[in-house]
């Protein structure tokens, strides 16, 4: 018997001839007096002609051309996986009571079919407390599918999710892999890759859901809507969740979990407003805020290790300099296309570098025992609301060591800096409530 | 402000002391500053009969292998910039991207002396694929004559999946069009191709143009 699952829940252009309940679609359709492409549901440019007439897609360009001659192909899912004993979870480890909790609820709202966020701090263990509700799901016989906008996500997840569902059969899709699809039960890909679905998942766990380029891509948001069934749902996980999905919690739109508690139990470190007027004026003169250059000694001479956040990657040299002329040695700087960026950050993660001056590459995934952090000009654009949450998410990882400032040095209290501040405040108030403590 | 055809993103032009001059804005160019950056035009150190970018004005070490002297003049170096274009444009067949080349392509016509224009023409596989030839996307309403046709008989893979060698050794994949010699006899023919890469497919081409009875064949592509 011919293998026809290749099709299963896929919107394919390349038939499989006999296949047995294949369904077919033109790839772009006309409507009105426009056209929409059918696999990334975007509108297809007027001028977007070959010279034979036929119209063509240019968003979705990247997974193969489609034109007005192509069509797309499908098999409805049929969910032809083999039963699992308990979801084929092979992860022994335990979650903690707070977590279990979140765990329990989230897995509620998975099976009621319910939207949802999870919306856990930094350092709260999001990955582990999405398992029970996982192995409930492939335990069902559900097609899952465990997505990112970022593929270093999608990349850093698959060999754990490998190794803590060892029962279940997974494959990994992202932009020019090696490896071809097949079918199984745990997808995990890019979001990109859903615009090769159709209504093929039962649940989608879309992770880092406030990362670029998901949060600014309508196309992508539609890819995650149309790869699920009809009766499917998806679970958003992030630290940080934009304005649009913060407004939906508050118009009921989507169901939300709040872990606002560290595994360790101690609240978010709150970030300090230290108002400093005309502190581009004082860097452009090879100085500091008065207030920044007594507290960077402190640390420095208490061995207090130190981040010190910049706007821009032309401003790091400068600080460096102020930094040397007043004689806190042992620091470097790093910023994202830094050809020594891996080596900087395991130094100072070892203590061999006192301090680093970085930008915004360093707001998330990364964590050092111990840490201060001061950001200096904060009231700039390149902090989002979300990055100045993220970067406050550095300081108080350690269980033996909860504690740790976070001081936001700006000339004027800009809009970036309330909302962060009042996000951390709301977050420790209902950490305060499940029995969080301040360090 | 227009969008780049390559990369999508909105710019616009810093006013210059010529748009000042003419009292109206220039044309916009199709590609943004950070796109074109990623071409290298050819600068005026280039090999006399190829027309690949180097240090002196001296036949290079590939042409000197040829026993002909085909002339050939390229726009651009084939680099990872153009490598990228050519991938988007002609492998992906984004066919808006044509745009972004039709402004430099034009301006070098002008300067080239030739009677007749003559595109490579692409296999009929590729047309229904690709539906459209990369060559002649880059014309603007410049006059050109599809003289040339792959044969039907010519089943081959792309050149571009091809070592030097095998690409060397390639048969003649062109024929003439029927009434091509009234169209060329005594003429001065300029071929037109997408990237110089060996040479072999312009000499198979520019044979069969001196069949048809050219007094004189050139070549410019866009790449080398
Ligand atoms: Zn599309
Ligand atoms: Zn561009
Ligand atoms: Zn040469």
């Amino acid at each position: 018997m011919t293998d026809f699952s290749e099709l299963f829940g896929r919107r394919s252009p390349t038939p499989l001839p006999g296949a047995p309940g294949m369904v077919t679609s033109p790839a772009i359709v006309a409507v009105g007096t426009r056209w929409r492409c059918q696999r990334c549901y975007q509108w297809v440019a007027p001028a977007d002609r070959l010279p034979n007439g036929d119209r063509y897609c240019r968003t979705c360009l990247q997974l193969g051309r489609l034109t007005t001659q192509d069509r797309l192909y499908t098999i409805p899912e049929p969910n032809r996986f083999p039963r699992l004993v308990s979801g084929g979870c092979t992860w022994r480890g335990q979650l903690s009571e707070l977590q279990a909790q979140a765990a329990t609820a989230v897995q509620a709202h998975a099976q009621a079919g319910h939207r949802q966020l999870l919306w856990a701090v930094t350092g709260a263990g999001k990955t582990e407390i999405v398992y029970p509700a996982l192995a409930e799901a492939l335990r069902q016989g559900w097609r899952v599918a465990w997505v990112s906008p970022r593929v270093d996500v999608c990349l850093e997840l698959a060999p754990r999710l490998q190794r803590d569902f060892g029962g279940v059969e997974q494959c990994v899709l992202y932009g020019g892999q090696p490896v071809a699809y097949h079918y199984c039960q745990l997808t995990i890909c890019t979001t990109h890759q859903l615009l090769r679905f159709d209504r093929a998942f039962d649940w989608i766990v879309v992770d880092e859901v406030d990362a670029f380029p998901l949060a600014t891509s309508p196309m992508l948001q539609v890819a995650i809507d149309r790869a699920q069934k009809e009766a499917g749902s998806c679970l958003y996980l992030t630290a940080t969740p934009g304005e649009r999905l913060q407004r939906e919690i508050k118009q009921g739109k989507v169901a939300v979990t709040y872990l606002p508690l560290r595994y360790h139990g101690y609240l978010l470190p709150p970030i300090q407003l230290k108002i400093s007027w005309r502190w581009r004026q004082q860097l452009r003169q090879g100085r500091l805020p008065m207030g920044l250059q007594h507290q960077l000694n402190r640390w420095w001479q208490a061995r207090r290790p130190f981040l010190i956040f910049v706007p821009h990657v032309a401003d790091l040299s400068v600080v460096a300099a102020v930094l040397a002329r007043n004689g806190l040695s042992g620091g470097t700087t790093v910023y994202a296309a830094d050809p020594d960026r891996q080596a900087k950050v395991q130094a100072f993660r070892e203590g061999q570098q006192r301090y680093l001056v970085t930008t915004t590459i360093l707001e998330r995934g990364v964590t050092f025992p111990s840490v201060a952090v001061a950001i200096l000009g904060a009231d700039d654009p390149v902090f989002s609301t979300a990055a100045l949450v993220q970067i406050a998410g550095r300081v108080g990882r350690l269980a033996s060591d909860p504690g740790g400032q976070v001081l936001a040095y700006c000339h004027s209290n800009a809009r970036n800096v309330q909302r962060a501040r009042a996000m951390i405040t709301r977050l420790n108030r209902q950490g305060r409530r499940q029995g969080g403590r301040q360090c | 402000m227009l969008g780049c055809v390559w990369c999508g993103r909105l710019f616009s032009l810093p006013l210059t002391v010529a748009m000042i001059w003419q009292w109206r804005p220039l044309p916009q160019p199709a590609l943004c500053p950070a796109c074109r950056e990623q071409l290298t035009p050819i600068g005026s150190q280039y090999c006399p009969q190829c027309g690949r970018q180097q240090a002196t004005s001296e036949v290079c070490h590939d042409c000197r292998r040829w026993p002909d002297n085909l002339r050939n003049r390229a726009l651009y170096c084939y680099d990872a910039g153009m490598k990228a274009y050519m991938q988007q444009y002609k492998f992906q067949g984004d066919y808006r991207l044509r745009l972004g080349l039709q402004a430099a392509l034009s301006t070098a016509l002008k300067r080239e002396n030739y009677e007749v224009l003559v595109p490579i023409p692409i296999d009929q596989r590729t047309w229904q694929t690709r539906g459209f030839n990369q060559v002649t996307g880059w014309l603007t309403g410049q006059p050109f004559q599809q003289v040339l046709a792959v044969t039907a008989t010519h089943k081959d893979r792309p050149q571009s999946a091809k070592t030097r060698q095998e690409r060397l050794l390639t048969p003649q994949p062109f024929e003439l069009v029927a009434g091509a010699g009234e169209v060329l006899a005594n003429r001065r023919v300029l071929l037109l191709d997408d990237v110089y890469t060996t040479g072999r497919t312009l000499r198979h081409a520019a044979q069969q143009i001196y069949l048809g009875g050219a007094k004189a064949v050139t070549s410019l592509t866009l790449a080398r």
